[in-house]
């Protein structure tokens, strides 16, 4: 069950990422490569949930020492407020795993796929066009973000 | 007896007034993007050479929050979009960049004769909107000199003689939003975008509030 959930969770990632901007520099499928997908593991230091992207910086063991900063890009607000995605289960101060489509250029930039919350929780988000084939079909939208 | 005289001078003054302007077809409503479908632009040596020399990052007015056309809005794929009617006028907004759009349905008015719909946006140029049967029309001119596309086919330009004509078809929960581009210093043919929307039930128009630094990916090169 969880494999399906998790594949399922990959393609509608891979379908957001791929929606319909492939051509544009600034675009979101332009700058991250949505057929790659890695780990961060840090503590939140901040969580900026607006328009046009919301971000997540995640504070990173350093293996130099300390620790460096890393960047999730994510949706705008009211596209993730529209799929009903518990943004605000993600806190500051929590250290969270999250699986993010590597930056095409920089090295410590990622765009949301899953978090896993410190209980183990996995947050996730249907992405757009999961969430514009749901209407098509008469749902709300992303009814599997809400739970 | 008096009264029914009265009602029969109102409707008969009302009735050619309503039609004057058109029948109100079924757009009213939040839409969001299905797909776009993008013609192959026929550029001018003069477009070619603009678009070739498109730097994303010096040139798009996104990073400014600012809309570069009517066209580059509609392509953003997660904000809807809003059409509302009434007897005189059509609003269209557009949650991407807050852009919000009042063009006059007047017979016989031409775009160039009509204020600017959008005040926050002048550039965004005048526009009049008729019906023709059940599809909206809006033409507009009066567009600035610019970036016309940054994301369906980034690097297009638009000039000061572009004149554009918007046709909204509406069909059930379904509606095509086609967009063709009249421009002699850019483009050889008019170039056409057509965008497919499905209605989004109980949909609402949201702010977007964007703020310039928190608009660029060159955030995370700091």
């Amino acid at each position: 069950m969880y494999r399906k959930v998790a594949v399922a969770a990959i393609i509608a990632g891979s379908l957001f990422l791929s929606c319909g901007m492939g051509l544009a520099h600034h675009s979101v499928a332009a700058n991250f490569d949505g057929s790659k997908a890695m780990d961060v593991t840090g503590k939140v230091k901040a969580i900026e949930i607006r328009n046009p992207h919301s971000q997540i910086t995640l504070e990173v063991p350093n293996p130099q020492g300390g620790v460096k900063e890393f960047y999730v890009e994510w949706s705008d607000k009211n596209a993730l407020l529209r799929r009903s995605v518990p943004v605000n289960k993600i806190k500051v101060g929590d250290t969270v795993t999250i699986n993010v489509s590597p930056s095409k250029r920089l090295p410590n930039l990622g765009y949301f796929r899953t978090a896993t919350l410190p209980d183990g929780t996995i947050l996730r988000d249907c992405g757009f066009a999961a969430f514009r084939e749901g209407i098509v079909k008469g749902r709300s939208g992303c009814e599997e973000n809400a739970r | 007896m008096k009264n029914f005289v009265i009602l029969a001078v109102m409707i008969a003054i009302a009735v050619p007034a309503y039609a004057a302007v058109g029948k109100h077809a079924e757009l009213d409503g939040v839409w969001i993007l299905l797909g776009t479908n993008i013609e192959k632009p026929q550029l001018t040596p003069e477009g070619e050479k603009k678009r070739a020399a498109y730097d994303y990052q010096k040139d798009d007015p996104d990073f400014q929050c600012k809309p570069a056309s009517v066209t580059r809005v509609m392509h953003t794929p997660s904000p809807p979009i809003q059409v509302r009617q009434h007897q005189d006028y059509v609003e269209v907004n557009y949650e991407f960049m807050d852009v919000r759009r009042r063009v006059p349905l007047k017979k016989g008015l031409a775009a160039k004769d009509a204020p600017y719909a959008s005040p926050r946006y002048p550039h965004l140029g005048k526009s009049a909107a008729q019906y023709d049967g059940e599809t909206l029309v809006i033409e507009t001119v009066g567009q600035r000199a610019g970036v016309l596309d940054t994301l369906g086919v980034p690097g297009l330009y638009q000039s000061d003689q572009m004149r554009t004509v918007e046709k909204f078809n509406p069909n059930g929960d379904r509606m095509q939003v086609s967009v063709t581009h009249y421009d002699p210093v850019y483009f050889i043919q008019p170039f056409t975008v057509t965008y497919n929307y499905v209605r989004l039930p109980g949909g609402k128009i949201e702010k977007w509030d964007c703020k310039p630094e928190e608009a660029t990916f060159e955030r995370f090169a700091k």
